[in-house]
């Protein structure tokens, strides 16, 4: 793969990673507040922590270490720091609430 | 010029027309021809007067509302004409005029920018555009039938079910709107193809003008978030028209998922809209400021960032729903944060500013508007995001307030800025300034006056959509000012079309690159030939005409690059690798036909057809569309020969490899196809989540044929990648044999998901009814790789296909692999049903 294909994948892997991980705590979330209660609260808070902390590394992956090139470093760097703290943003509700709030 | 060096014999390639020169080839046709047209150029401007046309009847509808609020107990309009008015002027905004008209700028400019001759797929975009023409008036046409929908923008069940909007109306919505939708999806998979595939040479992804990062995102969210409106759409009509309970509560189905389904794409519509009209604010402010955009890169990162974060935010339409905080908390969270790739481009925008003095021209006071306007409707969009404040705000005057500060300043005025902007590429003449001052500060001072006031009306409580209200409650002076305000608006936009038109004789004449821009649309002289480069030059910066002083220094058909010479004469561009911009082949293009246009109205005549339950006549409707896709695809290829393309690069014709135009524009369309599959599923598991009961009354899919189901699909699978294999190797008998081995693994793969499901009751439970809308789905698409194996099959059998030309199974082959993934998908859920129970 060339230099810049591998920038290209430094870009793009930081936004499947939120994507995943929205996906992931969506679905935690209503596999335990929808009626069927698939999972129990703590199960969901367990989950979406191993998910963060996942996907958290794989978002910020590229920023600290992004493929060699220069021509798009600083748009890795600043979308790796995006899509991480959007993937910190989108836990907070599980860590700050205790349960599914009705 | 001679149009023809030394064609080569052989098989089955056209040789075009070889008497011709090169501006002959690509001359427009005339007369009635005209409508034959698949020029960029030709489609883009259809694409941009359609859509303004749209924006004069919608605004003309908000003309009507606004007066029907100037006073209380007004009885200008009656209640049900008065739903009808905002209905349908919320439908011809966002539908017809915003998506299309920001779509017909990318169709026109974006293969210019890139040093494309034309877009990737000719005949797709007329072909798109006339499924917009007629979607769009079987939309409009229902005021002839005073049939007009009166179910809001948004078309919320229970209220547009049989039940409480009896009738066709909605069902003119339905129909006519997804009908326009396929020209949205059709223009975002031409234009990821052209983005990807047909640049100048060197001109990799970094190299990219902006705007062009902002459509290729653009196009992606187009191809993902559609998809869930289509399908709920689909479901809804079936609702209305068989019966099938969807989103009946008593049967386990429910309102809320229409809900979902329809916020999945309303949300980032929202962006969809934003984000090519912020790319023209990009290309605009560089060109008025003298210097290079500031931090092309951070805007980038920003715009890929928005375009992922907008789809984790649909649920904040539904915060008053009844979900549960925690869910309610996490879309607050998305909501807030797609404030920050915004706030980046913002202040790029405002960097890019402080870098020089810009020139205050009419598109630049355009830009102006737009930053000061835009970001007020931000800010109440993260007021918005704040459940508490979410729930004191909703279906009041302050979210009209917000929705139109995002959407009227975040696109409207960027659009009036590209309007001045390129009117000269379009004309050959410029608007006048001065009268453009004024169109300017009435469409401001128009707009700030009916929609800020409407800020303090929401908050003193007038709710969205009702169509009078009692007078002494506080809100009759603020009515009576918006409502003056909005003439002020519509003052302006009449002014700019008495300018447009002025302008046509009298304004005066542009000449090259009149604003002194860096972008290679400007190369030519304005309306020049009939297409876009006699040489495609190659590219080494972003602003080739500010930085490459003989692109502009020599006149443009003298510019040198690649493809000078017309060897078959044949229409022709360049095609890239996608990242690179290395040149790797050399795309052959359709010339005028007036196939797409035919088949396009066919399927209008099936979906009118649909809507007056003339069934047969539905039926004669697709039949002659397949047939138009068919004559379509009915041509000799153009694949198995190489040409010297000039400057050192001899490349193939039409590649036969991943990287080929129309593999990626396979791949880009599976994209579209698995959203749809996503949605149908999202669906299945919401309704099996939320509603056990009711799920335990469905029944359970067969083991036995769930299971064959399965192994035909892994099948299918198979014989996809050994299809892959034959056509790379170029075996045409083996190929041909290969193509009657899928069609029998297709329909191996309908029959058995079907009699999976054979004793579950679509009418029974909203559950089964799901399971037999996602097998329908399922079954389509094999349906298709069916006629498309068969299709290639005859090609070959009739000698139509030569050495070297399996392009069509090489992309048949990843069509097929999609599908048999899809079956497995299918066949896995059904399984997991069986197995685990649907209790």
């Amino acid at each position: 793969m060339t230099a810049l294909g591998r920038q290209v994948w430094g870009l793009t892997i930081p936004a499947v990673a939120w994507a995943a991980h929205f996906i992931a705590i969506y679905a935690l979330i209503s596999a335990a507040c929808a009626p069927r209660g698939l999972i129990d609260i703590p199960l969901m808070f367990g989950l979406g922590i191993v998910a963060t902390v996942l996907f958290g590394i794989a978002a910020l992956w590229p920023t600290i270490r992004p493929p060699k090139g220069a021509a798009l470093t600083g748009a890795i760097r600043v979308g790796g720091l995006i899509f991480a703290v959007a993937i910190l943003f989108d836990v907070l509700p599980l860590i700050f609430s205790s349960g599914c709030g009705g | 010029m001679t149009a023809v060096d030394e064609p080569q014999s052989y098989s089955g390639t056209r040789k075009g027309e070889p008497d011709k020169t090169i501006e002959e080839v690509w001359a427009q046709p005339t007369g009635l021809r005209w409508w034959s047209s698949v020029s960029h150029r030709v489609v883009g401007k259809r694409f941009i007067y359609t859509g303004f046309a749209f924006f004069i009847i919608a605004g003309f509808l908000a003309l009507l509302v606004r007066t029907q609020l100037i006073v209380p107990g007004n009885t200008f309009l009656d209640n049900e004409t008065y739903n009808q008015v905002f209905t349908m002027h919320g439908t011809l905004m966002m539908f017809l005029f915003a998506i299309p008209i920001l779509e017909g700028f990318a169709v026109y400019l974006i293969p210019m920018m890139l040093g494309a001759r034309d877009l990737i797929f000719p005949r797709l975009g007329q072909f798109g555009y006339y499924c917009y023409l007629f979607g769009g008036i079987i939309v409009l046409s229902s005021f002839l039938f005073d049939a007009a929908p009166d179910g809001g923008w948004f078309m919320y069940v229970p209220l547009t079910t049989n039940a409480f909007t009896p009738g066709v109306s909605a069902d003119f919505w339905l129909i006519g709107i997804t009908f326009a939708e396929i020209a949205s999806v059709t223009a975002a998979v031409e234009l990821i193809v052209a983005i990807l595939c047909a640049r100048a040479p060197g001109m990799s992804l970094t190299k990219m003008p902006i705007f062009a990062w902002y459509i290729l995102i653009t196009a992606f969210m187009i191809a993902i978030g559609f998809p869930p409106l289509i399908i709920g759409s689909i479901l809804l009509e079936a609702n209305r028209l068989l019966g099938l309970p969807f989103f009946d509560p008593t049967v386990g189905g429910d309102p809320l998922l229409w809900q979902h389904l329809f916020w999945l794409f309303g949300h980032p519509e929202v962006y969809i809209i934003f984000l090519p009209a912020a790319g023209m604010v990009a290309t605009i402010l560089p060109t008025f400021v003298g210097k290079p955009l500031f931090g092309y890169g951070f805007v980038v990162a920003a715009v890929i960032s928005m375009g992922f974060i907008s789809f984790g935010l649909w649920a904040h339409h539904m915060f008053t729903t009844g979900l549960p905080i925690l869910s309610l908390s996490l879309f607050s969270a998305a909501s807030t944060m797609v404030a920050v790739p915004t706030g980046v481009q913002i202040f790029a925008f405002i960097a890019t500013l402080a870098q020089g003095r810009p020139r205050m021209t009419t598109p630049m006071l355009f830009v102006m508007g737009f930053l000061f306007i835009f970001v007020l409707g931000g800010l109440t969009g993260v007021m918005l995001a704040s459940v508490p404040f979410n729930w004191q705000a909703h279906d009041s005057y302050f979210v009209v307030a917000h929705l139109h500060y995002v959407l009227i300043g975040g696109m409207v005025f960027p659009l009036f800025a590209a309007f001045y902007y390129w009117a000269p590429h379009i004309t050959g003449r410029m608007m006048s300034e001065r009268l453009g001052k004024w169109v300017f500060w009435l469409m401001f001072i128009g707009f700030n006056a009916t929609f800020f006031l409407m800020h303090v009306t929401g908050l003193r409580g007038m709710p969205r959509r009702i169509a009078t209200y009692p007078e002494g409650i506080g809100w009759d002076r603020l009515n009576l000012l918006s409502t003056l305000g909005s003439y002020i608006l519509a003052a302006g936009v009449a002014l700019f079309i008495f300018d447009f038109i002025r302008h046509l004789r009298h304004g005066e004449r542009a000449g090259r690159d009149p604003w002194r821009a860096g972008t290679m649309e400007w190369l030519y002289p304005t309306v020049a030939i009939g297409f876009n480069f006699h040489a495609i030059p190659p590219v080494e910066t972003r602003e080739p005409l500010w930085n490459n002083p003989n692109m502009l220094g020599k006149n443009a058909e003298d510019v040198e690059g690649v493809m000078r010479k017309m060897h078959d004469g044949r229409r022709e561009t360049i095609g890239c690798d996608p990242v690179s911009g290395s040149p790797v082949q050399i795309v052959r293009l359709p010339h005028p036909t007036f196939t797409p246009m035919f088949t396009a109205f066919a399927l209008a005549v099936a979906f009118a057809a649909t809507i007056a339950s003339a069934y047969f006549v539905a039926i004669a409707g697709i039949v002659a569309g397949l047939l138009g896709f068919t004559i379509w695809a009915w041509e000799p290829s153009d694949s198995g020969v190489t040409r010297d393309a000039g400057m050192g690069y001899v490349l193939p014709v039409n590649m036969i490899e991943k990287r080929s135009h129309m593999h990626i524009a396979t791949v880009g369309t599976m994209l579209v196809l698995y959203a749809l599959l996503g949605s149908l599923i999202f669906a299945l598991l919401y309704l099996w989540n939320v509603y056990p009961n009711f799920a335990a009354q469905t029944a359970q899919p067969n083991l036995l044929w769930t299971g064959l189901s399965m192994l035909a699909g892994l099948v299918l699978l198979i014989l996809a990648m050994i299809n892959r294999r034959v056509a790379v190797a170029d075996k045409i008998g083996l190929a041909t044999v290969m193509n009657l081995a899928v069609i029998l693994a297709s329909i191996a793969c309908t029959a058995c998901l079907a009699l999976a499901i054979q004793r579950t009751d679509p009418w029974g439970t909203a559950l089964g009814a799901t399971m037999w809308a996602t097998l329908g789905f399922v079954a389509l698409n094999l349906f298709i790789t069916l006629y498309w194996a068969l299709f290639n099959a005859a090609r070959k059998v009739t000698g139509r296909v030569g050495a070297g030309q399996s392009l069509p199974d090489f992309n048949l082959a990843t069509y097929a692999k999609g599908t048999a993934v899809m079956v497995l998908i299918t066949g896995g859920l059904f399984l997991a049903a069986t197995l685990g129970g649907l209790s």
